[in-house]
């Protein structure tokens, strides 16, 4: 633009502002500074702590540093008003290539707008049809199928194409990843998630909604029957699992359970197990072995002193372990009688024999423990756009792995008893080989060891040619 | 033999290979029967690798607690080892280049010495952990990781043959090593995307969220980017030779932050 050089005209002024501006956001130069920006704030946000209390900052941190993480959100980077410019960038820049790049992929499917990456011309001393069939046979190993043939005024031209579909490959990579971006700001903007407790028999409805901590009613209650939790023989946990029913105003929508890994999906609305938390002991069961070797089962209620039935002894609950160790379950109690001292014993659910008292033997059968389980809550419609972005960026990017778009054009022209090929080619991926192989291939079969030219145009393939104009 | 002691005779299976394959490059400077003969040696270790992982799967179930032995640290220390040997073996084929191997044997011989540090016992699987998406997300971030192993150890050489002429002498041709270098992040990158889809799916999964910033998450989606914008360089901007090899020991160091580095972070938690 030579006005723009003066400086004086307005329109070009703008013009070249323009231009720049385009060439910014089709320029692969940029995408490359965008993507290391980003990994430098991501590094960044696993040094500095997330997610502080602001105010708590503020007395403790020094004043600038407190300032500083006011302006640039240093507290919640991957939120900031920063952050999300360079994903917004990255957007406009993918946006800007795409525009650029898909006008040209019809042309370069149909073939017409193809610029070959190599090209030589062998001669042999054979006759057009010779030629024609000894070459077809020779390349349709190479590129699969029979060739278009397309005839020209002085002679044949052969059209090989294979794998067109890798033209796909940029268009889905890079839509994938605008999609993936849109699935992630709409969770931003319309997502919730937030965490509920409920109690064992009890009924929750609204829940937490996490980092603010406000409380949110949900458009259905949660009736909690069963909080279970089995462990393997080793003392892990093995599965935590929420039994429950959905209710609307008062009836039953919907029954199941909910366990880690295997979340229930209602209205669109999630409900994971989270955590869980031992609130109590409903009752104790024991085994109490009077002196006359009498067996009798007492439930007892952890909250009272209660009198073993047939012994002169009292109990009263002082601590269970539901089996955290490799020991098993075990209660821990305050026994006591009118002749003897209060005393505490452990007694653990896997042990053979009942623990031994002076008049009497006791046992720990089991217990009845009482849960409060958490459950989180989550609501995000941009999943499912997240989920249809992930799949586009990888059948994408096995498109670029496992295809790879080759051509090969033969254009014959036969002088007397000679026939010259004159032959070019091009491949997305592994140039050198492929064109090497050709070359061989072709060579061989004609039996033309050494021909007349071979002009390498390896510089001019598409991609050195994008590269020049970006 | 439990899997736990044929892990011992692939240490020391690793170390051999590197040792023979030393000598083989000191006794002769070409080609030689030796070089074959320690390849074929090194594809056995790998075979018998490969039996101890299958092993220790099989004596899980016969401990009532059967799963895929890529649970914890220790298991995914022998499976890296395992696909970085993979590849390598893979390269050697692919570019006939024993050196490549020489080069790279100590990766999965110090990957699996490592785990000598650690407790080889068979765990039970806590509930978050019982998810197919982590088997999924587990081999898929290791395969790829593997192949950005080899690309790092081709790059290493680059660098030194661009470093002297006369280590140059000894070395592949600098253009065999930069294809290797830019092929291997090539397999690499589309397994660490799928590795990281599959386990933005398990964590969708077990906690309610795709993506949280956890600083594995964080640190796997840095390393991404920084073989994305490799993979920009040299498509795009036609960069070769030294800057991508640059790029790419850049990769691999995110990489290794990634798996060991990240735990010593302030204040976070890891499930390996
Ligand atoms: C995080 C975002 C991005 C990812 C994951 C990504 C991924 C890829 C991949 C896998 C390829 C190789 C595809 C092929 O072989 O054709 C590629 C190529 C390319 N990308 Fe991106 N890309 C991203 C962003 C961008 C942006 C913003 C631009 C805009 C300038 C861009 C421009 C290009 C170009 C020009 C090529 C070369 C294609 C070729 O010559 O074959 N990419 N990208």
């Amino acid at each position: 633009m030579p006005g723009s050089k003066t400086g004086e005209s307005g329109p070009s002024r703008t013009d070249s502002l323009f231009s720049e501006i385009t060439t910014f956001f089709t320029s692969v130069r940029t995408t490359i500074t965008l993507l290391f920006l980003l990994a430098a704030a991501s590094i960044v946000g696993t040094l500095i702590p997330q997610d502080v209390n602001l105010d708590q900052l503020s007395r403790t941190a020094a004043p600038v540093y407190y300032r500083l993480t006011v302006i640039l959100d240093l507290h919640q980077i991957y939120r900031s008003w920063w952050f999300l410019l360079l994903l917004i960038l990255l957007s406009l820049n993918l946006l800007g290539c795409l525009l650029r790049r898909l006008p040209r992929i019809p042309g370069e499917w149909r073939g017409d707008s193809v610029k070959s990456s190599f090209s030589f011309t062998v001669s042999a001393p054979r006759s057009a049809e010779e030629a024609r069939s000894l070459l077809v046979s020779a390349v349709g190993p190479l590129l699969g199928g029979s060739p278009q043939e397309i005839p020209g005024n002085d002679g044949l031209k052969l059209v090989w194409v294979k794998h067109r579909i890798y033209l796909l490959a940029f268009p889905l990579i890079h839509v994938a990843i605008i999609v993936i971006l849109v699935g992630g700001l709409i969770g931003l903007l319309y997502g919730v998630k937030g965490s509920i407790q409920i109690k064992e028999g009890e009924t929750g409805g609204t829940f937490a909604v996490i980092p603010s901590g406000k409380s949110q009613a949900l458009p259905f209650q949660i009736a909690l029957d069963k909080f279970t939790l089995k462990r393997y023989p080793t003392g892990e946990p093995q599965e935590f699992r929420s039994d429950v029913r959905i209710l609307k105003d008062g009836k039953e929508i919907e029954k199941g359970f909910i366990r880690v890994n295997h979340p229930m999906t209602v209205d669109g609305i999630s409900l994971y197990q989270a955590d869980y938390r031992l609130l109590g002991v409903r009752v104790v069961n024991l085994l109490v072995v009077d002196s006359q070797g009498k067996r009798t089962e007492i439930a007892v209620n952890p909250r009272e002193t209660t009198r073993l039935e047939g012994t002169p002894y009292k109990v009263r609950l002082r601590g269970l372990d539901p089996g955290s160790t490799g020991k098993g379950p075990w209660v821990e109690m305050t026994v006591e009688s009118e002749e003897e001292s209060p005393s505490t014993v452990r007694i653990y659910k896997n042990s053979s024999e009942p623990h031994q008292l002076t008049k009497a033997a006791v046992g720990f059968l089991g217990y009845e423990p009482l849960y409060m389980s958490g459950l989180q809550v989550g609501y995000d419609p941009g999943t499912n756009v997240v989920w249809t972005g992930c799949a586009l960026l990888i059948v994408g990017f096995f498109l670029t792995l496992f295809t790879n778009l080759r051509g090969v054009e033969i254009e014959l022209k036969s002088k007397g008893k000679t026939t010259v090929a004159r032959i070019s080619g091009r491949s997305r991926k592994m140039r050198r080989e492929f064109r090497e192989k050709v070359e061989a291939t072709l060579r061989e079969k004609l039996d033309a060891p050494d021909g007349p030219h071979t002009e390498d145009r390896e510089q001019s393939d598409t991609n050195s040619q994008f590269r020049k104009t970006i | 033999m439990t899997s736990i002691e044929l892990n011992t005779y692939v240490v020391f299976g690793y170390l051999a290979c590197g040792v023979g394959y030393l000598t083989a490059f000191v006794v002769s400077s070409k080609e030689s029967r030796l070089r074959t003969v320690m390849f074929g040696l090194f594809v056995l270790v790998w075979v018998i690798h490969t039996a101890s992982i299958g092993l220790r799967w099989i004596e899980s179930y016969q401990m009532g607690i059967g799963h895929a032995p890529l649970s914890n640290l220790y298991e995914s220390l022998v499976f890296f080892a395992w696909a970085m040997a993979l590849a390598l073996i893979v390269a050697r084929l692919r570019f006939k280049s024993d050196l490549i191997v020489l080069i790279g044997l100590p990766l999965p011989f110090l990957t699996m010495g490592s785990t000598f540090l650690l407790n080889p016992e068979i765990k039970p699987l806590i509930p978050a952990l019982q998810s197919n998406w982590l088997i999924a997300h587990v081999i898929t971030c290791f395969l790829g990781y593997a192949g950005f192993a080899v690309s790092f150890v081709a790059a290493l050489l680059l660098l030194f043959t661009k470093a002297s002429e006369g280590l140059a002498k000894h070395l592949p041709q600098a253009r065999i090593l930069d294809e290797i270098v830019y092929r291997s992040v090539l397999v690499g990158l589309p397994l660490l995307t799928v590795g990281i889809v599959t386990g933005a799916a398990w964590a969708d999964y077990a906690w309610g969220s795709y993506w949280s910033w956890d600083p594995k998450e964080t640190w796997s989606l840095i390393t991404w980017l920084v073989y994305s914008a490799f993979l920009h360089a040299r498509l795009a901007r036609g960069w070769t030779g030294g800057r991508t090899a640059a790029l790419s020991v850049v990769g691999f160091a995110a990489v290794m932050f990634t798996y060991f580095g990240v735990n010593y972070l302030p204040g976070l938690h890891s499930y390996f």
